[in-house]
């Protein structure tokens, strides 16, 4: 054996085994190439065994080339490997396409409740002005729903409120929020800035604008130099915040509990103020009752009316919640059809 | 109140159109609510004049006529009517005519005779009230004139509030239109001609409660022939909304519109021995009101009666028997002033409110009462004829002069937030009608007035004196002379500005938790609705939910939540006549609608208030239901259905209670059977600190499903109390540092007998787990071979760690030993590993 068959036998082995690698069919061929040609009983050991029979002075050369070949196999293998993988990757990639157009899987979700979603908003939209929430009783006793309101029994007043009483002697489901005005002035002491929402009731019959139970937002707001200014630059605030930028107008109210008494007034939002049926043709829509707190109201709330002057307002949230969705008919709200109150997503 | 802006033009002069005089009466508080056109339902009726009149040919009842309405050539028209003639002018609905009621006119034929139109009555217009004669026109009417242009007209419609009686009549809004344009107020001319004898030869008053009857003005009239009033009397009353009766009641009638002093006529003859008396109603007394009811008057109704019984229930509606009639010619006249309240009271007593109680009610100015007598004897002369007795009769002759009230206008600017100078205020008081000057002497300051009155000293600021109007009786404090100022000046020049005084101390919402719940609960899939808090006292019947004092551990630091029903005493129907305890009654009937809009997945709930009454005193306490039917999955193309069940309501309640910041909740079964299920009810609790949660999870009845008529087959129903519905704060979370050495696992197969519930077998490993043990689940529930039919397999992964060190594998036996032989020595479990 000398240099050159030696050589020479390397390099055909390196073919043969680059041809065999770039050919193998799947992995396991691979496997097979790696133990044949480069462990150590494999081809490339078994040609070195020769190696003895050398001059030393060519054994290193020898060595190198024995070197080389088994690096090139194991490249060779190596790329061969990296190929088979790719090929079985696409195949499984292209075998598990899915039809991406298809729905998803359904999460369910309920709904939230208009009422109370509006009520939540209109509170938002006050706490920012500082305003916190009381809740009152709904069972209120006839003092409390009237009397302290400035409304003595037999007041002709009396009649804007149609009244359902309970068996409980002194007792009627109250007729509005105003009484937890005189219930926060009890409690507390000014500056007082308070919003009460909650559920009203009247002996109304029932059609499409008109309930026996309802919801309500009352606000009060009472301290030193509270004034009618005061009243209209947050109603103003407001009404921007649930309606958009759009005119406003202040006008004379009644009621038995302000003096002065406002009813708060926003450009139709169905007509843009031009008039229309939903107006009355006047181009504007009462969204809200307000007004500065009369005087024995305050006193009935236990705070003096020389020193302390407020304002109180009171909303209807079916009010505002028709509005802001365009709901044509009171009675959706308290009928709870699903296809009604699947559409508030 | 019905205005008819004609009949407005006689008291005020306006220049405005009438959507600008109606946007001009809102703003200063007379809100006009509508426009009305009167007469917009005349379409093609116009003026004719007869030619000829002549009797039908076929038919002896009708008449042929031919009429000129002024262009082409003469129409035939059959008419009816027996009042006509040649000569007169006449309304003529030509062919193609709606009249009111959407009543069309045709060419038609009658009896044989064409007829090219109709001539119209007053009350086929509905101007007047006369439906036999046709409605003959004046003289001067011009031939083929549309008759909407002679007599149409514009009717606002003023909401005038509760508190401005005196508003309630033209002359009181023409006085609010002559304060918003600045125009002059014109009174009618009121003057009576006396013919006749003394009026107290005639009429005798006695007022025996002259607190009930501040004043009785009574006049008389002989020799009044009824009869219609003048068609010009009758267009008014009708365009104002009141209908025509004969030309005395309606010159009451008129008056009530005009000036707003009800007044009341009787049958002179009917009033025996001429004498009114005014007192209460004696026990058993009969009367047959106006309207042919017979009325039992019950003793504290104010009544006028003559010697012989009573004639009228004062202020509120006269009798039968004094009424004015075709054969009438005597007429007693009255015009009092009754006490608001008790006209109110007895208004309601008997349901009925008539127009003049409505106003009696408010409170009447005390010189109307004079004058009221007086106009309606003159318009009762001057369209009944006749002659007036002398003199009238009046129990209270002395009219109070106009009340003072003190006011600081620095006060008014306050209260306004704007600046309105004392001069700016006196001129917008002038405007109406109330004139100022500067106080002369320290004057008190009317703060409040009835039911809680107060005055204060005036101080150091200016202070002027009102003079206010008799009429306006609304005005009695400081505040209302500053909404007075306001409203004239115009609310729309207040100033808009943003409170910039001190903020109250922060507080906890309400709303915040609640908030909280419902988004968690809705992000779970369950919609929220709001039910009615007025049910049907069948429907609690019905659905026996237990009262929760049955149960006082579960009800924790609650409350009592429990009592008895509050019953509405007027409900408007039997279906909402009581308050509810309980919510789940009404997520049935929510349920039920659905069902019957072909919803079978129905998963609900409410945050909403229960009641009671304890002791006579009312309850009210939040609650959390929700209910659960149909499929908790549907089917969908990657995923087949799955129904909801009790284990789905359990885990919302869990979920609920990791967002309170509570423990897990424990679980105690509740096998009493209907309304629910006996197998598959319980209670729940997670009880740590002010958010504490208790209630009830169960399956319903199939029994109470039936009662419900729901298609169901199973329900699921929670009611859940928490003092976090009503603001509590719930538990701050405290953070525990991460385990700084590893925790190990191990499972554990417990085979126990099916009578030991799972929460019995939790309780005991961790029981026995002591401190080591920091974690416990529930993976698999297994039943079937090779168990016992008497047995099942829980398996359980516990975590075993401590905080200090790393467990040695002999620590981690000896606790999963100590578990082991806790179970078995305590229920008898064996297990496998
Ligand atoms: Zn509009």
């Amino acid at each position: 054996m000398d240099f050159e068959s030696l050589s020479a036998d390397l390099r055909a082995l390196q073919q043969r085994a680059l041809d065999e690698a770039s050919a193998a069919p799947d992995p396991e061929s691979l496997e097979l190439l790696q133990i044949r040609y480069l462990s150590k009983k494999g081809e490339i050991t078994t040609v070195l065994r020769g190696i003895g029979a050398l001059p030393p002075g060519d054994r290193p050369r020898v060595g190198a080339i024995a070197n080389g070949v088994s690096e090139a196999v194991k490249a060779a293998l190596g790329r061969r490997e990296a190929e088979l993988h790719a090929e079985v990757q696409t195949l499984r990639l292209a075998s598990e396409r899915v039809d991406v157009t298809l729905p998803g899987r359904p999460r369910a979700r309920g709904t939230l409740h208009p009422i109370p979603e509006t009520a939540a908003c209109i509170a938002e939209v006050f706490g920012q002005f500082g305003f916190v929430v009381y809740e009152g009783p709904e069972v209120e006793d006839d003092l409390t729903n009237f009397q302290m309101l400035n409304i003595p029994p037999d007041h002709p007043a009396r009649d804007l409120w149609d009244t359902l009483y309970v068996d409980i002697p002194g007792h009627l489901l109250r007729t509005h929020t105003s009484p937890g005005q005189i219930r926060v002035m009890q409690s507390t002491r000014p500056p007082i800035r308070a919003l009460l929402p909650g559920r009203c009731f009247r002996y109304e019959a029932v059609d499409a604008s008109h309930g026996f139970e309802f919801f309500q937002v009352e606000g009060l707001m009472v301290d030193e130099g509270t004034s009618l200014a005061d009243l209209k630059g947050l109603l103003d605030e407001f009404a921007h915040a649930l309606f958009g930028p759009r005119k406003t107008r202040f006008r004379p109210g009644y009621y038995p509990f302000t003096e002065p008494s406002v009813a708060f007034d926003v450009e139709c939002l169905v007509c843009g103020g031009v008039g229309c049926p939903a107006c009355s043709r006047t181009g504007w829509m009462t969204i809200l009752g307000a007004g500065m707190v009369h005087p024995v109201v305050l006193q009935y709330g236990g705070i003096d009316p020389e020193r302390y002057q407020g304002f109180a307002f009171g909303m209807g949230v079916e009010r505002i919640a028709n509005l802001r969705h365009a709901v044509p008919d009171l009675r959706y709200y308290l009928e709870n059809d699903l296809r009604f109150l699947e559409q508030f997503r | 109140m019905r205005v008819p802006l004609t009949w407005l033009r006689e008291y005020v002069d306006v220049q405005l159109t009438p959507e600008q005089l109606a946007e001009r009466l809102t703003l200063l508080g007379m809100e006009v609510q509508g426009i009305e056109q009167w007469g917009a339902d005349w379409r093609s009726v116009v003026v004719g004049e007869l030619l000829t009149v002549e009797k039908h040919p076929y038919a002896d009842r009708l008449h042929v006529t031919t009429v000129n309405i002024g262009s082409g050539e003469p129409l035939h028209i059959v008419c009816g009517a027996h009042n006509i003639a040649p000569g007169q002018r006449v309304p003529v609905a030509l062919p193609g005519a709606v009249l009111p009621g959407d009543r069309r006119i045709e060419r038609t034929e009658k009896m044989g005779i064409a007829s090219e139109g109709m001539l119209c009555s007053g009350d086929e217009l509905h101007i007047t009230a006369d439906a036999e004669g046709i409605l003959i026109l004046p003289a001067e009417a011009p031939l083929g004139r549309q008759l909407s242009d002679l007599y149409g007209d514009t009717v606002l419609d003023v909401d005038v509030k509760p508190n401005r009686g005196d508003a309630l009549c033209l002359i009181g809004l023409a006085r609010e239109v002559a304060a918003a344009t600045g125009a002059a107020l014109r009174w009618p001319e009121i003057a009576v001609e006396e013919t006749g004898r003394p009026v107290g030869e005639r009429l005798r008053v006695d007022v025996r409660e002259p607190e009930l009857c501040t004043r009785f003005v009574g006049r008389w009239v002989s020799g009044a022939a009824i009869g219609p009033s003048p068609d010009w009397v009758q267009m008014r009353l009708q365009t104002a909304g009141m209908r025509p009766i004969n030309n005395v009641v309606d010159a009451s009638n008129y008056v009530m519109l005009e000036l707003g002093k009800p007044t009341h006529t009787f049958d002179g003859a009917a009033v025996h021995e001429g004498t009114i008396i005014v007192r209460r109603a004696v026990r058993g007394e009969r009367l047959e009101t106006l309207d042919h009811v017979k009325r039992e008057l019950t003793e504290d109704t104010l009544i006028i009666a003559d010697p012989q019984g009573p004639i009228g229930i004062a202020g509120v509606m006269g009798g039968a028997e004094s009424e004015i009639g075709d054969h009438t010619t005597e007429i007693a006249i009255e015009s009092a002033i009754f006490d608001p309240v008790s006209i109110r009271r007895t208004g309601h007593r008997y349901a009925l409110r008539s127009e003049a109680s409505l106003r009696f009610e408010k409170g009447q100015e005390f010189r109307l009462a004079r004058i009221g007598a007086d106009r309606v004897t003159q318009l009762t002369l001057a369209w009944a004829g006749g002659s007036v007795a002398k003199g009238r009769i009046d129990t209270a002759p002395a009219e109070p002069d106009p009340s003072r009230l003190a006011f600081r206008p620095r006060r008014v600017s306050k209260l306004l937030g704007a600046e309105v100078t004392a001069a700016e205020q006196r001129e917008l008081l002038r405007r109406v009608g109330i004139e100022t000057e500067e106080a002369a002497t320290a004057q008190q300051i009317q703060v409040a007035v009835d039911p809680k009155p107060l005055a204060v000293p005036a101080g150091e600021d200016q202070v002027l004196v009102a003079t206010v109007p008799t009429w306006r009786r609304d005005l009695a404090i400081e505040a209302d002379l500053a909404e007075e100022i306001a409203r004239v000046r115009g609310y729309e020049s207040t100033p808009a500005h943003l409170p910039d005084t001190l903020m109250p101390a922060y507080r906890p919402s309400s709303l915040r938790v609640r908030e909280m719940l419902r988004e968690t609960l809705a992000g779970a899939g369950l919609t929220e609705v709001v039910t009615h808090a007025l049910v049907s006292s069948l429907d609690e019947a019905r659905l026996v939910w237990p009262e929760d004092t049955s149960e006082p551990a579960m009800l924790g630091n609650l409350a009592a939540q429990s009592g008895d029903e509050i019953v509405v005493t007027n409900p408007l129907s039997a279906q909402h006549s009581v308050l509810r305890r309980h919510l789940a009654a009404s997520l049935l009937d929510v349920l039920s609608l659905n069902e019957r809009q072909g919803r079978g997945d129905v998963a609900v709930f409410e945050i909403g208030k229960g009641y009671a009454r304890v002791d006579d005193a009312p309850r009210e306490w939040t609650r959390l239901a929700f209910l659960m039917s149909g499929a908790a999955e549907p089917a969908s193309w990657n995923r087949t259905a799955r129904p909801y069940d009790l284990d789905d309501a359990k885990g919302i309640v869990e979920l609920l209670c990791q967002r309170l910041g509570l423990p897990a909740p424990s679980y105690v079964p509740d096998s009493r059977g209907f309304p629910f299920h006996p197998g598959r009810a319980l209670v729940a609790r997670a009880e740590e600190g002010p958010t504490a949660l208790s209630g009830r999870i169960a399956e319903m009845h199939p029994d109470l499903l039936a009662r419900w008529d729901l298609r169901a087959q199973r329900v699921i129903v929670a009611e859940l109390a928490s003092p976090a519905l009503d603001a509590a704060v719930p538990a701050r979370v405290r953070v525990e540092p991460m385990p700084r050495f590893p925790e190990v696992e191990r499972d554990l197969a417990v085979i126990v007998a099916e009578s030991h519930t799972a929460a019995e077998v939790e309780a005991t490993i961790r029981r026995h787990g002591g401190a080591l043990l920091r974690g416990l689940r529930l993976f698999d529930l297994y039943r079937g071979a090779p168990l016992a039919a008497t047995e099942k397999s829980l398996a359980y992964r516990l975590v075993l760690g401590a905080r200090d060190r790393t467990l040695t594998e002999a620590e981690v036996d000896a606790a999963v030993a100590g578990v082991r032989s806790g179970l078995e020595s305590e229920i008898g479990a064996h297990l496998r590993t």
